[in-house]
Formats: structure tokens, sequence, C-alpha cells
């Protein structure tokens, strides 16, 4: 029992304290975050999922909030950390906000199709090649995970180098975290992509504020209609006015039910928002390849076997499933890019 | 729950006064602080608590059968089917879909056809760890090393939450006798407890998750992007970012511990300083190490049985080592470069007739450890041989900043000098009044958030084990 092993340290050196004391510590730390970080804990609560755990940071967010702003220091804070910050700086240029600013189009008024709602491959016509893809963007949320790891790799020999960015968490209904209007346009200003590979849906259903300044809660037209509208923004942004090809892919489903409802609408609202852009922006349905029918499944016949191609979460593709997402983009690139094929 | 978040924020401040007013009174004291850990482990999924639960109760009922029994035989009987039980929890949970895919693989080349079942299997987070601390509990009951808990305490030992998801692995016999009496109110080491916080959460946030951001995920991702001068830099810096995730976790873990009163063993201790490989792992996750050498090696025949039985054990002992970090060939890949490790210096040690320089030694040993963690890293074993091969393509270096080359060499360096600068460090943290305690805290919490991504905290690389 008093055994000893003679390479772990089995009591702690230093001076002892009261227990008193290391509650008044730990509480002295908790204050001084309440008053310098009372504003994020609030706006980190907001952007967090239903449940008794964002009820509980807002239940403390709230009040350390409105007090972090009465004593203004959270900024101050912020303004001298703002350099150790990861994050890219974005401005708001392109972003869900100037949606509402510029609102819809006038009521009675037919906006004009154009060319670009047509694939000339699909009306019988040849292809339009575009010679060389030398940048291609592969971003989304965590879906978008290990996918854009594989279609770097395979295009690695290709030449084309690909930028993986990731936004874990984000959402276009989700605009308080991130805003992928914003996004999408210093992705476009930064790297200048001629493909963009985009996966994203794993946060989605959140209530928000459409053109017209109303929220409908998901997931009926009313609340597609405006996240249509948002989509639509960003492809306007990354196909820049014809010049690249955008891979917009598809939900699969979900496993659970509520989640499944959201995976619908948002599938549908990106099949209308992607309408006028069908000469540059492919919708890949991802929906039809791992859940034909809208019936989700675990697995499937990869190669002649019976392989898991989701995560236990229900949700994400595992390897083996974004090794199959890449196969159906690199397919889709090829038939796109001259340098490819 | 994770250390580093909001969410731990405003649970551990509770709990801790809450723990602390209950303290004397252990009726009530432990119960809260089993539920305290329980809703700790229900916010990473509540069904997982129903298996921690149950994994309490059959083992907490092996170990009372056994110690009722004086019949060697019977005992033995319990204790493997106490063991065989937790081992077969982590055998589903962990390796099923693993197996399933390789015996489907095998099938098919022999053309058998007869694929197994496979479903997508939930991880419960810090199984391994969990049923590690079970059959320790259980064998040293059948050792008759400790008497068994009352079944709250042994349910607390199992859950406690500082160390319930990533360790240190505590044995039975370090923490269930702490849990005898109320922990001392006027012996509480704040100061200690306050720098390992600081220090876990600078580790964590502050080094490995900048490493992971800036050169380790985007070069091990696509090594066939990167050449050699990135590829090494890489290598070099998932050693100092793994050591600084799961130290910082451990850190913290057994900082939390302290300010409630208990300790824990020490998990880390300069392991990039090591000399032999017997050494590192010494050095390196230290409870994991005393617990395969207590609970495999040893019962394997350890060094006993002449020489070639011993580097069968050795070799044994270090790729089941490596396979309980996940069912993947990597893992096993790098056990058996360890076990190799260690079987050939027993060798040297035994034939050699002189001593290689000590810088060289270390120089020899720090770069096999490195390399060891390029298997362990990476996807999978093609894309390990990728990266490996990309060091011979001489390029140039794009994700060589300052700040990523200074951070490595930083804590490389740190290890091999003295501890003399660090304790007085310590030292003199120690002294300052609780108030300043938690205004550094305080201070480091703002600075560290300040570098988290708008994506949050990274996961600790050791829940997935």
């Amino acid at each position: 029992m008093s055994e000893k092993d003679p390479f772990i340290l089995d009591r702690p050196t230093g001076r002892t304290l009261r227990a008193r004391d290391a509650i008044v510590c730990v509480f002295v730390a908790a204050l001084l975050l309440l008053v310098f970080q009372g504003q994020s804990i609030r706006e980190s609560g907001k952007q967090m999922d239903d449940g008794i755990e964002r009820t509980t940071v807002l239940a403390v967010g709230h009040p350390a909030g409105w007090v972090a702003d009465q004593i203004g220091l959270g900024d101050d804070v912020d303004r001298l950390t703002a350099s150790l910050s990861p994050d890219d700086a974005i401005s708001s240029e392109g972003g869900f906000a100037e949606i509402a600013a510029t609102g819809g189009a006038k009521a009675g008024a037919v906006a004009p199709v154009t060319a670009d709602a047509f694939d000339p491959a699909a009306l019988g016509e040849k292809p339009v090649l575009v010679p060389n893809l030398e940048t291609l963007l592969v971003t989304g949320d965590s879906l978008a995970q290990p996918m854009d790891a594989e279609l770097a790799r395979r295009l690695a020999s290709d030449g084309v180098r690909t930028i993986r960015e990731v936004k874990l968490g984000t959402g276009i209904s989700k605009s308080d975290q991130l805003d992928w209007g914003s996004q999408s346009t210093a992705q476009v200003r930064k790297n200048k992509p001629d493909a963009i590979a985009f996966f994203l849906g794993a946060n989605e259903g959140f209530q928000f504020q459409g053109a017209d300044g109303k929220s409908s809660a998901c997931c009926g037209p009313a609340w597609a209609a405006p996240y249509a509208t948002r989509a639509r923004r960003m492809m306007e942004t990354y196909r820049q006015a014809g010049g690249a090809r955008v891979y917009w892919l598809l939900l699969p489903m979900p496993r659970s039910a509520p989640r499944q409802q959201i995976a619908r609408s948002v599938n549908a609202a990106i099949i209308a928002a992607a309408a006028p852009y069908r000469a540059q922006v492919r919708v890949l349905d991802f929906s039809a390849v791992f859940t034909p029918g809208g019936r989700y499944r675990a697995s499937m016949d990869i190669g002649g076997r019976n392989t898991i191609v989701r995560e236990p979460d229900g949700i994400h593709l595992n390897k083996a499933g974004s090794n199959l997402a890449a196969d159906i983009v690199v397919g889709r690139l090829k038939s796109d890019f001259e340098s490819l094929r | 729950m994770v250390f580093p978040t909001i969410e731990f924020a405003i649970f551990f401040p509770i709990v801790l006064a809450l723990s602390w007013a209950l303290m004397t009174r252990q009726w009530a004291w432990k119960p809260f602080i089993l539920a305290a850990s329980y809703v700790f482990y229900s916010a990473a999924n509540p069904m997982f608590c129903v298996l921690i639960g149950a994994l309490t109760l059959a083992n907490q009922a092996a170990a009372k059968l056994i110690h009722r029994s004086d019949d060697e035989r019977y005992r033995k009987r319990i204790v493997a089917a106490a063991v065989a039980v937790d081992l077969g929890t982590l055998g589903v949970f962990k390796y099923y879909g693993f197996f399933a895919e390789e015996v489907n693989g095998l099938l098919d080349v022999v053309g058998l056809g007869l694929p197994l079942p496979l479903a997508a299997i939930a991880l419960p987070v810090g199984i391994s760890f969990i049923v590690f601390q079970a059959i320790s509990y259980v064998v040293d009951v059948h050792r008759r090393v400790i008497e068994p808990a009352s079944t709250i305490d042994f349910g607390l030992y199992l859950s406690f939450f500082p160390h319930l998801v990533a360790g240190p692995i505590v044995r039975a016999k370090e923490f269930i006798p702490q849990l005898a009496r109320p922990r001392d109110p006027t012996k509480v080491a704040v100061g200690a407890g306050v720098f390992l916080i600081v220090i876990g959460l600078v580790k964590k946030v502050g080094i490995a998750d900048f490493l992971a951001r800036e050169i380790v995920d985007p070069v091990f991702g696509v090594p066939q992007a990167y050449s050699a001068p990135d590829v090494l830099l890489a290598s070099y810096a998932y050693a100092v970012q793994i050591f600084c995730d799961f130290s910082g976790y451990t850190d913290i873990a057994i900082g939390l511990a302290l300010l409630m009163g208990f300790v824990f063993p020490q998990n880390f201790d300069r392991p990039y300083r090591a000399r032999t490989f017997r050494e590192f792992w010494r050095r390196w996750h230290m409870t994991l190490s005393r617990f395969l050498r207590d609970f495999l090696y040893i019962p394997l025949g350890g060094s006993r049985g002449g020489k070639l039985k011993t580097a069968r054990n050795l070799m044994l002992t270090m790729v089941l080592g490596g396979l309980w970090h996940g069912a993947a060939w990597g893992f096993v890949l790098w056990g058996f470069i360890h076990g190799g490790a260690l079987v050939i210096e027993n060798v040297f040690r035994e034939r050699m007739r002189f001593s290689l320089p000590a810088w060289l030694k270390w120089l020899l040993v720090f770069h096999i450890v490195v390399l060891a963690w390029i298997p362990f890293r990476a996807p999978d074993l093609n894309l390990a041989s990728t990266f490996v091969s990309r060091l011979a393509d001489w390029g140039p270096a794009t994700l060589w900043t300052w700040p990523v080359v200074f951070v490595v060499v930083l804590v490389i360096g740190l290890q091999l000098l003295p501890t003399k600068p660090m304790d007085a460090l310590r030292v003199s943290f120690e002294r300052l009044h609780p108030a300043a305690l938690g205004a550094s805290m305080a201070a480091v919490i703002v600075l560290v958030t300040a570098t988290i991504s708008s994506q949050g905290v990274p996961p600790f690389i050791y829940f997935q084990f």
C-alpha cells in the first residue's frame, strides 16, 4: 500500500493556504473575467446551439455583458489584444447586411433570365471548358473536413494550389459568429480562386432576419427564401462574374429527424439559389449519393464493399465518405477544367 | 465539457465553493461531487453517463466478490471476468469498426465474402482512461494491495471530473485513501494549483493550438504540397504540440484537483531531455508507463526469463500501448518503433564497451521520438510514408515564421535547461496573495483567449483516446 514510484512525485511542493483562499482566488479571477470579458461571454452564448449549456452561459453572459457595457473596459482589452487574434480581419463588404440594406426587387418587377441560368452541356451544347485550374478554394464548416485535405492531396500532382479554409461551427443562418457574405468576399479578394468547393450545413436552422426585416423560424418557405438569398449572394461572389466555377455540395441527410428537416430546407434553398447561375455553379447532390430517397444510412457499397461512410454523430462524413465526396468533386472539376483532363 | 471554455469557467467556481462548503459533511459532499462529475461528463453525451455508471457497478460487484472469497481459483475467475468486461467495452466502442473493416478486407481477399456487420459507434470521451482505472482497481483488490472501497467512493474514483476524460491515470490506491476523510481546509496548495492551471492554459491554447494552426495541420494534411524544410519543421512542431497539448491538460487537471484538496500523480517530467528510451518512458505519460509496466509488462514476465523473452515482453507492451491510443496502424507502428528502440537499447547497454557522448545520445533519442510521432499523427500509413519521403525533396520554406521557430526552440530548449529558474518563478508565484493569484490567472486567461480563433478551442488530442 505504501509502495511508491520513484519517478512520480506524489505531493505538491510549496506553501499551502486555506480553502477559503482557493475560493477567493478563483472568484477574483471569475469576477475580473466577467468585467473584462462579459461581452464575449454574452456573444458566445448567443452563438451556441439551444440547450442547457446555452441557457447557462446566457444567464451569466447577459448580466456580465451589461456590467461590461457599463464599465467599458472590455473594448479597451479587445483593442489591446486584437493583434493576438489568429482570425483574418475581414471588412463588412459583401456581407449579408448589404442584402438587407439594398432590399429585394420592386413588387411586380420580373428580373430578366440571363444565359448564365443555363448549363450549355445540359442543353446538348459543347461544354465550356476553363483552360487552367491553378487555385482551388475548399471552404465551409466541419462538413468540409477531411474532404478538403483529400482534395488537396489528389490535386497536388496536377499543380493545383488548394486553399483549405474551414470555419468550424459557422452557418449561413448564423451570421453573428461569421458573416459568410463578407467571408466569401474576403476569400475571393485574397485568393482569386479558379474554383470553389463549398460544403456547409452542420450548424444551420437558426432564426435570422431576411432582407425584408422579418425573421422566421426554420424550416418553412419563409425561412428557406432568405436563406437562399444569402446563398445566392455568396454564389454571385464566388463565381466572379462567370470567371470561376463553384461546386456547392448539398447535404447528405443526417440521422436525427429535426436535423433532417433543416437539411431538406437548406438543400431546397441551395437549388433555388443556384438557378440563375447554372453555367458556373454546380450543385452536387450528396443527398442522393449518401442518403438516396432521403433515408439515412451509415454504410454503403463502395467498390463492392460495404463501407461505413458516416461519423458516429450521424452528421459528418467519415474518411471513407469524404474520399467518395472528393471523387465526385474531382470528377466535376475534370469536366470543367481542361488542365485536369 | 472542455477545461478552457466558458461553460467550465462557470461550472468550476460553483463546484469548488460548494465542495469546500460541504467538505466536513461527507454524506453530502460525496453525492454532490459524484453528481457534479456526471454533469461534467454528460456535456459530451448524457448517454455516456449510463456507460460509466454500468462500469462502476460491474467492477464494484467484482471487487466485492473477489474480496469475500479465499478461493484463489474463484478470485482469478472473477478478476478475469471483470477485466474481460472492461476490455470488451473498450473493444466494442474503440476497436469494433477497425476490426470489422480489417476482417472484411481479409475475407474479400480470400473470396469468402461473409462480411461482418458494420456500425458507426460513437466513442465515449476518455473511455480508455476510465477502463484502465477500473482494471487497476479490480486487479489491486485481487492482489490485496487495497480493500474494496464503498460504491460511492469507487464511483467517485472513476468519475472525478478533473481526471475523467484524459487522465492522469490515477491508481485506486492513490485516490481512494484520499476519500477516507475530509480534505484538510487549512492545507490547500492554492499557489501550486493556480500555477499549474496557468501554465497548462498557456501550453494548450497559446502553444499547442498555435502550432497546430500555423504548421502541423497544413503539412500533415497535405504533405505532398510541402518540401523538406516545412516537413522537417512540422515534425518538430508536432512533437512540441502533442507535449504541450497533453501535458497542458494534465497540468490543468492536477491544478484543479489541488484547489479541491486532492493530489494526482505527475504525468510529465521534461520528456524531450531523455538520453535513453527507458528514461523517455519515465518522463512521458508517466501514469500510462506505470500502468503498462504493472498490468502488462510484469504479468507477461517482465525481464525475468532471459533476453529473448524480455525483448518479446517489451515489444508486446509497447505495441499494445500504441494500440491503446486507437484503432489504427499508425499507432501500432509508433508502438513498434518505441518497443524496437527499447530492445535495441537493452542489447547495446549489455554489449557496448564504450559510452556515446551525452549530447549524441540525446540527439539520437530525440530524433527517433520525433520520427515515431509521424505515423502517430499522420491520418494513415500512406500519408506517413509520403510525409517522410518529402524530407528528401529540398525546396522553399513556406511556413518558417519567426513565432513558429521561436516557440518550437523555446519549448524544447526549456526542457534541456536546468529547472532552477522555472522553480524560482513557481515559488515566487506561489507566494502571491490569493487575490493576486486570481488576478494573474484572469490576466493569463484574457491573453490566451485573445489567441483563440472564432471557431473556438480545438479539443485536446488525448480526448480521442
